[in-house]
Order: C-alpha cells, then sequence, then structure tokens
C-alpha cells in the first residue's frame, strides 16, 4: 500500500533543520497566523517574521497630518476606510480631530464616498487612498466615477504604494517570502516569480487556516531543498498573470512615483499618484496642501519592526506606553499592524 | 400634519398631563403607576437587587425591536444576572422636540408588552422634551428592584476552575443589526436583534442547577468583553473553544465584510452563564427548552492557569489568546 | 493588507455585482472580471470582486502538497 503523504501539519512541526526566517508580508497573514495560533505550533527554529503589507503601519505620520490639516484647516469631510481612524499624527488621530469636530466618516469603499459626496455637493469630500495594488483599483474606480459625474467636490489624497520595489527593499531581511495572495490577485504570480533570478524566493499564499499552512509547509520542504523556488500555493485565486482589467485601472489613473514607507524610509518608484489628466481629483493640488514633515515618536521602533529586525518585545514603549488604545506607532494601530497583534495575542502568555 | 411632540409637552402644564394620559398611562397603567411624586410599594422581606441603565440607540428602531423594548429588557436582564426576579421599573424620558408622537406610542407598546411578559410593572415615570438637536430622538433611562431567590448568589467574582462556561445563543446579533440599520456600508442580511426579556430564562436555570456561579448579560462589547471581565473579577483564566461559539452565518458574513469579530459585537438577549461542570448538561436542557435560550451552547471552561485572560483554542486546535476588546468598533478593510 | 471575502454572485449588471456571503449581501464592482454569471463565486476586497475563485481551499492545498512531496 501507498505510505499516507505528510500533511502540512506534520511537515512544519516535524521540522529538525537549520533556522529559518520566513517573513509573511501581508498584514492580514500576521492577523490569521495569530488568530489561529499558528506561531504556537512552530518548531523553535522556524522564525515568522511580520513584514510591512499593512498599508496603516506603512503610511507616514505626515500623511496623516495632511488629512487632519483638510479636515481642520479646509472644512473637508474626510472619508476613509476605519483602520486609517486611530493612526497617530504628529499632535493627534483623524478620531482626535473628529472629536474636536473634524468630520470623519469611515467607509467600505471609495466609491461610496463618490456616492456621499454626490448626495451632498456642499460639502468637500476627500478620501483618503492607501493600500497596495489590490485595493488601489477601487479607488481609482473612485476617482473616474467622479470624472464621468463631474462631481467638483470629490477628491482623494493618495499613500497608495506597489509591493515589488519593497520586496527588493527588504530582500535578505528573510530567507523566503510567504507573498500576499490577494496583491497577487492583481499583480499575478509572475510577478514574483520573476523575482526568482534576482534572489528573492517565496510562495503566493491564501488566507484559510489549510493554505497557510499549506504555504508554510511548501516553503520549508522548498527551503529544505536549498534551491531557488517560487511557488503560487493559491491559485484558486491567483492566475499567473493577475487581473488584466485591474492593472489597466491603475495604469490608466495613476502613475508611479517615488515614496515614503514609515520605518523603512523613501523607496523608489513604490508609490502611486494621480495621472496630470485627473489632477482636479487630487486633494495635495486642490487644496494646495503645504508640506508635511511628520514627527514620530523617536522611542517608536516600527521601523525596525516592520523590516523584521526586532521584534515588539524590544520595543522600549510597547505595552506601556503604547497600547491599542493609546497607540504611539501605526504598528499599534490596526489590527493587522505586529505590534497589535502581539499585544493581543501574545503579550505574556502562550509562548 | 403628523401630531409631533413640542416643547410644550414638556413644559409640565395641560399638553405635558395629555401627553402622560395619552401615551404613557394608556400603556403603562396598573394599581401601582402613580399620579402622585413617588410609587408606595410593598416589599416582602429579603435581599433585594437594583439596578439602572440608559437607553440610547440609533436608529431607535430596528429589526427585532425599539428603544423601549430595549429599555426594559436591559434592567429586567441586569436583575436577572443577580438571581433576581423582577418586580418593579421606573423610566424616565427624555424626547427630542419633533419626535412623531405615534413612533412614541409603539415605544410605549413595546415598554408595555416587553414588561407584561418579564412580568415586571412599570410604577413612575418622567417625561422631559429637549430642543432639536439637543437629543436623538429619544433617550429612556429605567430602573429597577427585583428579589433575589432565597439561597441564590452570582457574581462575576464567583467562577472556579473546571466551571463550564455557557452562552445563551448565538452571538453578536443585536450589534449586526444596529450595524445594518444604520445602513452605512450598503450591506443588506437578514438579521434581527436578540432583545429579550431572560428572567424566564434565568428562572428555569436557577431551578436546574444545585449552584450558579455567574451570569451575566453580553450587552456593549460582546460575549468577548464580558469573558474579560469574569476571568479578571474571578482571577481565573477561561478557555473558549472557537469553532463552539454559536454565529449566525449572516452574522458572520457580514463580519467577515467589515474585518469584525462577532464575540465583540453586542448582544440584548444573550447570557454568559458559569456553573460547575456537574450542573451543565441540566442547564443547557432547561435552557433549550426556553424561548429565548435554544441555541445555548457551552463555550469552554474556566482555568486556574492564564489568570485575567480568555484563551481560544482555534480551528486548527492550536492555542491562542482572544485579543482583549478595546476602542470603537471600526471596519477593517485593508 | 487586504482582507478578502469569498462570496456568491448572485446577479450581474451594468460593472455591478450583487454577491452573497452566507446571508449578507452587497452590490460590488464587477469591472475587474470580465466574464462573471450568477453562481459564480468571487473573492472580494473594499468593494470590489478582485478575482474569480475556481476551487475550495481543501482540494487545492492537497494537491499543491502532492505536487512538492513525492
Amino acid at each position: 500500500m501507498e505510505q499516507k503523504r505528510k500533511t502540512a501539519r506534520e511537515i512544519i512541526e516535524g521540522y529538525d533543520g537549520p533556522k529559518l526566517r520566513i517573513m509573511e508580508v501581508c498584514g492580514t497573514h500576521t492577523h490569521e497566523i495569530f488568530r489561529l495560533g499558528v506561531r504556537n505550533i512552530l518548531p523553535e527554529n522556524i522564525e515568522l517574521i511580520s513584514g510591512p503589507g499593512c498599508p496603516v503601519c506603512v503610511t507616514p505620520v505626515g500623511f496623516i497630518d495632511e488629512a487632519i490639516w483638510l479636515a481642520e484647516e479646509k472644512g473637508c469631510v474626510i472619508t476613509t476606510f476605519g483602520d486609517l481612524i486611530r493612526v497617530p499624527g504628529s499632535e493627534k488621530s483623524l478620531a482626535g480631530a473628529r472629536a474636536g469636530g473634524a468630520r470623519v466618516n469611515p467607509v467600505y469603499t471609495p466609491t461610496d464616498a463618490v456616492a456621499y459626496a454626490e448626495e451632498h455637493p456642499d460639502e468637500e469630500v476627500v478620501f483618503l487612498a492607501v493600500g497596495f495594488e489590490t485595493t488601489t483599483p477601487a479607488s481609482c474606480m473612485a476617482v473616474k466615477q467622479a470624472k464621468e459625474k463631474g462631481l467638483k467636490n470629490f477628491s482623494i489624497l493618495t499613500a497608495n504604494k506597489t509591493m515589488t520595489n519593497a520586496y527588493r527593499a527588504l530582500k535578505g531581511s528573510a530567507d523566503a517570502f510567504l507573498y500576499p495572495g490577494h496583491v497577487n490577485a492583481i499583480t499575478g504570480a509572475d510577478s514574483c516569480a520573476a523575482l526568482v533570478d534576482e534572489g528573492i524566493y517565496g510562495v503566493v499564499c491564501g488566507f484559510t487556516a489549510k493554505e497557510i499552512l499549506t504555504a508554510l509547509a511548501v516553503t520549508i520542504t522548498r527551503l529544505q531543498e536549498g534551491k531557488p523556488f517560487f511557488m503560487n500555493c493559491y491559485p484558486r485565486v491567483v492566475t499567473d498573470e493577475g487581473s488584466t482589467a485591474g492593472k489597466r485601472m491603475i495604469e490608466e489613473v495613476m502613475e508611479p512615483c517615488d515614496t515614503e514607507w514609515r520605518g523603512l524610509g523613501v523607496i523608489p518608484q513604490s508609490g502611486l499618484r494621480l495621472r496630470d489628466e485627473y489632477a482636479a481629483y487630487d486633494a495635495r493640488k486642490k487644496f494646495g496642501i503645504p508640506e508635511m514633515k511628520g514627527r514620530s515618536n523617536p522611542a517608536c521602533r516600527c521601523g525596525d519592526v516592520l523590516q523584521g529586525k526586532c521584534t515588539p518585545a524590544d520595543c522600549k514603549v510597547f505595552g506601556k506606553g503604547c497600547t491599542p488604545l493609546h497607540p504611539i506607532g501605526a504598528c499599534m494601530v490596526s489590527d493587522e499592524g505586529t505590534c497589535a497583534a502581539w499585544y493581543a495575542y501574545k503579550r505574556d502568555v502562550i509562548e | 400634519m403628523a401630531k409631533t411632540v413640542t416643547l410644550a409637552h414638556g413644559a409640565g402644564g395641560k399638553q405635558t398631563s395629555e401627553l402622560i394620559h395619552e401615551v404613557f398611562e394608556a400603556h403603562f397603567k396598573n394599581p401601582l403607576f402613580t399620579a402622585d411624586d413617588a410609587a408606595v410599594l410593598d416589599i416582602e422581606p429579603g435581599k433585594l437587587a437594583m439596578s439602572t441603565d440608559g437607553f440610547i440607540v440609533s436608529p431607535y428602531e430596528f429589526p427585532g425591536g425599539n428603544v423601549g423594548k430595549l429599555s426594559i429588557c436591559g434592567t429586567v436582564n441586569d436583575l436577572a444576572c443577580m438571581g433576581a426576579q423582577p418586580l418593579y421599573l421606573t423610566c424616565a424620558f427624555v424626547i427630542e422636540e419633533g419626535f412623531p408622537m405615534d413612533k412614541l406610542e409603539e415605544i410605549a407598546a413595546a415598554m408595555e408588552k416587553t414588561a407584561a411578559e418579564a412580568g415586571v410593572r412599570i410604577v413612575a415615570g418622567d417625561t422631559k422634551v429637549a430642543g432639536k438637536g439637543q437629543v436623538d430622538g429619544v433617550f429612556i433611562t429605567t430602573t429597577g428592584i427585583g428579589r433575589i431567590r432565597e439561597g441564590v448568589k452570582t457574581g462575576g467574582a464567583l467562577a472556579r476552575p473546571g466551571d463550564a462556561v455557557i452562552v445563551t445563543g448565538d452571538v453578536g446579533r443585536h450589534g449586526c443589526t444596529i450595524l445594518l440599520a444604520r445602513n452605512e456600508y450598503g450591506i443588506v442580511a437578514d438579521v434581527d436583534s436578540d432583545c429579550a426579556p431572560l428572567w424566564g430564562a434565568v428562572d428555569s436555570v436557577l431551578a436546574a442547577a444545585s449552584d450558579v456561579h455567574v451570569i451575566r448579560d453580553a450587552t456593549r462589547g460582546g460575549v468577548g468583553t464580558v469573558l474579560y471581565e469574569i476571568a479578571e473579577q474571578s482571577t481565573v483564566g477561561i478557555r473558549i473553544d472557537a469553532p463552539a461559539v454559536p454565529v449566525d452565518p449572516a452574522v458572520k458574513g457580514v463580519c467577515g465584510m467589515l474585518g469584525l469579530e462577532p464575540l465583540y459585537l453586542a448582544c440584548e438577549g444573550r447570557l454568559v452563564i458559569i456553573v460547575p461542570q456537574e450542573d451543565k448538561d441540566a442547564v443547557l436542557a432547561a435552557l433549550r427548552q426556553g424561548k429565548y435560550t435554544k441555541g445555548a451552547a457551552v463555550i469552554g471552561e474556566v482555568t486556574a492557569e492564564n489568570p485575567g485572560k480568555v484563551v481560544m483554542t482555534t480551528e486548527i486546535g492550536a492555542e491562542t489568546l482572544l485579543p482583549q476588546p478595546g476602542g470603537e468598533l471600526l471596519p477593517r478593510i485593508c | 493588507m487586504c482582507v478578502g471575502l469569498p462570496a456568491r454572485v448572485v446577479n450581474v449588471k451594468d460593472g455591478v455585482a450583487l454577491v452573497d456571503a452566507s446571508g449578507a449581501q452587497r452590490e460590488v464592482s464587477a469591472e475587474l472580471i470580465e466574464e462573471l454569471d450568477p453562481g459564480d463565486y468571487v473573492m472580494v476586497h473594499a468593494g470590489v470582486a478582485i478575482a474569480k475563485i475556481t476551487a475550495d481551499d481543501e482540494e487545492e492545498t492537497d494537491a499543491l502538497l502532492d505536487a512538492v512531496i513525492d
């Protein structure tokens, strides 16, 4: 009789080779990995590092300051994904601004912000466009819709980012990446397969318990074989070429630019801004926002955490000055943030 | 034009007495409902429980209830959690100028019906009218007293290692209903509030079990928040089996869309009950006979280890901490 | 990074799909997917169907491991 193949879990739990460092890039992976307790079944010689794949966490302080300036100085209604509301700016968060009378509305999708603008022609509505390739098409759709409807009271504040150059910047931080499946749904598996030639390895990973365990088991197996590798472990969602329509949508409305990642600094050509044809929908141009050099708390080590250089436990303010209710760094804000996840799931027990 | 509440209704004159007469007395009348400055009550000797709660909900009517029903259930359930049979309630209204009179009627009717079901009498009330925009629709505060069952002692500090942790039905329905009723996120689902008076359920539990340690009403903050409160007050750990927590599929779907955790959504008709293991089956059997508690389930146990913490056994069989509840519930998309 | 939810397509009209996730329904953009029919499953993120889903995770993960481990 044929011997039964090992399960993903058996492969993971049974690993006893040299130390492996695997970075889960996506914040939703970080969240699910904690929620499922995956770290608690890993052998000691496998380290999972949480990477910079949480748009909230990599959004620089100055961006929040810009949004607050729009709300307070220009009386704009700020529409945003809920995640950004508690992110600290230099002085305060959007929640703090709201308590002082600023209008801040969470929305489910950017096109809901367009609908709101259409229903409230007397209000200036600004959508905070954060996110990676997965989310950016939705913001582009919103801008296109606003243009088609001829809305004069809608604009977006862009902090959109793209992942490929971030992988390059992070090369060496880990032995392999678990690539963010929903980014690859747009960019395609090929975008990461191409990185193998540059010595960057990993697998595209899904989000259910089975998918995460399988992606880890495949990564461990391939790393043990010691050869360059890439594998799409999420083919039910991710195709080789990705979403042609999604990529086209981004390209039509936005163009690459250099951008600052909180903690990582400026990564060349890793950001997106509106093309000139859509300048009327660019809140920076429309309102002439002054340059904001955000000030973050110097004790905060979010940047090192994002690069896998230290864990939250190594940060002096973690769990003391910096908690989910009173976050100092962005990584403590979003449920996806590494520090928030550590605080929630790992503070002192169940190691 | 539809009749509305005006500032004159709150001024203490003729219109005030009309409002009281036509709306409140019409629904709340019983021999003890006072026309004087205070109700006069005969109370048998024994221990009493007393509780007060303010009810603000936007929108004030929602699938499965309205703020009136909520205001009775909330206080009745708070008393029931102490093992007290609810006896008397008072209610105070703050009504926004311009509030539709027929809606106020509906609210009063819901209060009457719910109070009758819970076996509690409304004995005194107060009405104020606030200017437009000073309150959102109508705010109701209810205060209640109840008689504690002989020999019953429940409290958040009384959970003991080894005890079973029970919830009386699927979690997060009320919070989800309100979220949908606000229609901020364009999501539609067939979910109604679990809002219900639970003295009957508690009565059956007290009859079925020799010793009930904790009964807690999982309102604001949901079951997750209540579990943390109990773990802290009793200095014990609580281990829950994540897949055993009952959640309505549509609630799960809504939470999936918005990135929310059902364990932190409010309930208004769900109790967390902690009893010794030997009473577990009898309590569960009693609850499953009840009108509002048919979906009762054991979700975990109390432990000596991890005091103050709630630990989850997850779907892959690993253990992890249930995240501490915190802050405003914001939909998480990215 | 990107919370995704698998959902079933109820109907599609003018680039907008009504999707259902175990009873929760919402209209989402179907602009990124060329052919979409009622009954199809999609991955939804921030109000946009980002991909058509072809299989469940059970079958797929088994096949992946079979391929990797001889």
